[in-house]
């Protein structure tokens, strides 16, 4: 199973080609703590579903691991896990098989 | 070259219609529950339930791989039982919904993410005149292509803004497999309720499905059509 530092690296990618796509200057240039959605994030929903797709995606192609980052856990935590990279890096680590 | 994906392409109105658009120059990517039947060399084949979503997310990814995108999803795989309510067991109703309305929703989800590039997506659902017209016998049918309906006008909505149009055909009763078995007064009866009184023809859908797949009809999302002038 991929590591944190690869999860994180694959999601700060996902981020850079979604911010090119949409061109979203405060998001070309990503790092840990980078805000993504809800408060201080750049990312309005319709961009937030296109990062998650391209997320599962990679992590399908790159590792051959396929999760739902989008599942009934992810709606109803009271912080949502895609307020950052960081947050999203713990929801695709706490989604990995064991 | 085009990519579009028919499903149910084994048999009846999917075959035709593979036929149809490998002839007319697309790379087709067909599936059904078994081997293939057409031979081309622009057609791929996967032999699939359209409502295991684990098979449709494997067949979206290879798809991904080979060919990277694609322009136009053609939902046809469906089944049918006509039967009167009291007498339909909950393994049919069951059976009728996985193959009509998850298995619609599981390509609708699947392609539309492999349309999300390409900025032109087409996504046509299929759906039965037997909704509009409350055919008696069709109960389960007929809820399950209202299902599809409802699905195709708010994926419309939620697609629109990735440039992907989402429409649906619905067709009269068509000369296949689907309406085999069901009675000669029924189907005369059925036709009666008809503007235009024929059995419809796989032209007919041949013809809506091109105009739903212009460019020009980048402006027509969320739309059902019903062929022989039922409304």
């Amino acid at each position: 199973m991929p590591d944190r530092p690869a999860i994180e690296a694959l999601i700060l990618e996902s981020v850079q080609l979604l911010a090119e796509d949409f061109e979203l200057d405060a998001l070309k240039a990503p790092t840990t703590d980078t805000a993504l959605y809800g408060e201080g994030g750049a990312l309005d929903s319709m961009a937030l579903v296109n990062l998650i797709a391209d997320i599962e995606e990679a992590l399908a192609e790159q590792h051959d691991v396929s999760i739902a980052l989008a599942d009934e856990k992810a709606m109803s935590a009271k912080n949502s896990p895609y307020r950052s990279v960081r947050s999203l890096t713990d929801a695709v680590l706490e989604r990995l098989p064991a | 070259m085009k990519t579009i994906v028919i499903t149910g392409t084994r048999k009846g109105i999917g075959k035709a219609l593979a036929d149809y658009y490998l002839a007319a120059g697309w790379r087709v990517v067909g599936c059904s529950r078994g081997a293939s039947s057409i031979t081309h060399a622009h057609y791929q084949h996967f032999a699939l339930d359209v409502s295991d979503e684990d098979a449709v997310v494997a067949m979206a990814r290879k798809m991904k791989s080979s060919h990277g995108s694609v322009d136009a999803l053609l939902n046809n795989a469906g089944i049918a039982s006509m039967n009167h309510a009291l007498l339909t067991p909950a393994s049919t109703v069951n059976r009728i919904l996985q193959t009509n309305v998850v298995g619609t929703f599981l390509f609708c989800r699947e392609m539309a993410k492999l349309m999300r590039r390409t900025k032109n997506g087409r996504i046509i659902n299929f759906t039965t005149v037997a909704h509009p017209l409350n055919l008696e016998g069709e109960a389960i049918y007929a809820a399950s292509k209202a299902a599809v309906e409802s699905l195709t006008r708010i994926l419309a909505r939620e697609l629109a803004e990735l440039q992907i149009t989402v429409n649906a055909i619905g067709p009269t009763p068509i000369e296949t497999d689907l309406i085999r078995g069901v009675p000669q007064a029924k189907m005369d009866a059925l036709l009666a309720r008809q503007a235009v009184r024929r059995m419809g023809e796989v032209r007919d859908v041949i013809n809506a499905v091109d105009f739903y797949l212009r460019e020009e009809s980048d402006f027509i999302t969320g739309q059902v059509l019903y062929l022989g002038g039922v409304c």
